[in-house]
């Protein structure tokens, strides 16, 4: 007895949560990445550092300090987002955000010195110099949105602790793997795991084809 | 800067846009999987248009979280906990919803011997004192309560051995366990009924006054929690205790058996 409408309404509450929260965080990302990377500040390499070290957060962790915030009793329980996509699009967010942004900033890191020498000479300014380096090198920031998206959708334990795993509203492709094999309904759960190493897969053949052609 | 200001705005808009035309059931393992749940909520929705979000976490956490203010309605099955989340003010009124039982559950070969033991106590001290291992939900849940209870009632501390694992997960999570590593375990009929990974557990021991199993229904306190759906709540519990809710859990059937009863007497029929 496997239900299909219940594995599509899993797969697009996935694609929808995972496809916003990697969107938030890689144009914050991009935005903040930029600021970082560009400017000298105090406390700047430990803020880079702070970041790094957050790309390792475990899922469960960031699902707990959200959890904590957007609790009814919590400092932002009054935005009533618990148990909604939105909260699942935050606690993703907070598990991407700074692999994404950490990816960025070293990008900017190495190019910008280069950049700046070369365009310089030519009268460019700072703003065309940033517009030159997002067009220039397209395929750096689809691996980074990749990377993201990659580790949203696959993400289990977030998600589900914000989310309440509730049927049609919350319940994404990893958390009804969970619940349908502590079911015991073990052949859903391996149709819906197919589909998500799928989905990686897809994503991971993607990147190589752009790492080739950047090579190139 | 603007940037996450947009951020902040569209998260804010886009959580008072969903106009909350839904109510947050905090409930239970045992009757979202055996669904229940969702027939009700079905029901309901297409009757007055709410739509009952549920939660389904163990007892003890259902509780905690309503007690933080997360969710309208409250469907457990731990009565004490119920009378006294009702007593501190969280709760308005409990209502008695529907009953089922507990069963103990093991491998087939019966290797600690309870088959044929009369006695709820006796089967509780040979499976303390069994090599065999016992399979604990640890979770406070309803049923990890009504366990403690057991080895209380038959004058015994919680086991503390090899063989007593504790899973700590949900009741068809913890029946999985069980059934890998032929153990015993404690279970609501209801889970057990709709369970489809067996294998080779049966039920060893049921139909004792002590493995009662109500469930109360409970509306969150506005007065505690302003922002509760107090009106929708009441509605669905209305609709739970005398309306269609009623009817429906009356005649709800998994392979063909009932497993949930809305009264006592039919309850000892059966």
């Amino acid at each position: 007895m496997i239900s299909y409408q219940k594995i599509f309404e899993a797969i697009y509450i996935s694609l929808h949560v995972s496809i916003l929260s990697t969107l938030f965080a890689f144009f914050l990302s991009l935005f903040l990445g930029y600021l970082i990377a560009i400017n000298k500040f105090y406390l700047k390499r430990t803020i880079v550092a702070l970041l790094a070290s957050l790309t390792s957060i475990p899922p469960v962790c960031a699902g707990l300090i959200v959890y904590l915030l957007i609790s009814r009793s919590g400092p932002l329980g009054w935005m009533e987002i618990l148990y909604t996509p939105s909260a699942m699009i935050i606690a993703q967010f907070f598990i991407i955000f700074p692999i994404m942004i950490t990816l960025i900033i070293n990008y900017i890191e190495e190019e910008y010195p280069r950049f700046n020498d070369e365009l310089n000479s030519y009268g460019a300014s700072k703003k065309d110099l940033i517009f030159l380096m997002i067009v220039n090198k397209k395929s750096i920031y689809m691996t980074v949105l990749l990377i993201g998206f990659g580790r949203a959708i696959s993400e289990y334990g977030a998600a589900a602790i914000v989310g309440g795993s509730i049927d049609h509203v919350t319940r994404n492709m990893t958390s009804m793997i969970a619940l349908e094999t502590s079911k015991g309904n073990i052949l859903l759960g391996v149709i819906l795991g197919l589909v998500l190493i799928l989905f990686s897969l897809t994503i991971s053949f993607v990147m190589s084809v752009i790492k080739k052609k950047d090579n190139v | 800067m603007k940037l996450i200001k947009f951020l902040i705005l569209f998260l804010i808009f886009s959580s008072s846009l969903l106009s909350r035309e839904y109510i947050i059931l905090q409930s239970t393992t045992s009757t979202a999987n055996t669904g229940l749940l969702e027939t009700l909520s079905d029901s309901f929705y297409k009757e007055t248009g709410i739509e009952v979000r549920a939660i389904s976490v163990g007892t003890g956490t259902a509780i905690q979280n309503a007690k933080r203010g997360d969710g309208d309605v409250l469907l457990v099955h731990s009565k004490s906990d119920e009378i006294e989340f009702v007593e501190e003010g969280y709760g308005v009124e409990r209502f008695e919803l529907m009953y089922n039982d507990f069963v103990i559950v093991g491998p087939s070969n019966d290797p600690a011997k309870i088959e044929n033991v009369r006695s709820l106590n006796e089967v509780m001290r040979i499976l303390h004192s069994s090599e065999s291992k016992f399979i604990s939900r640890d979770d406070n849940s309803g049923t990890h309560k009504k366990e403690l209870f057991l080895w209380k009632k038959a004058n015994l501390v919680s086991p503390i051995s090899n063989s007593y694992i504790k899973t700590g997960t949900g009741m068809a999570n913890t029946l999985n366990i069980a059934a890998e590593m032929q153990g015993y375990t404690l279970t609501d009929r209801g889970t057990w009924t709709t369970f489809t990974n067996k294998k080779n557990l049966k039920i060893l021991f049921d139909k004792d006054e002590a493995l009662y199993n109500p469930y109360g229904v409970i509306a969150i306190n506005p007065v505690k929690f302003p922002h509760v759906e107090y009106k929708k709540s009441q509605t669905f519990i209305d609709w739970l205790i005398n309306g269609n809710g009623k009817l429906l859990i009356k005649n709800y059937e998994v392979n063909k058996k009932k497993i949930f009863f809305i009264n006592e007497r039919e309850h000892n029929l059966k």
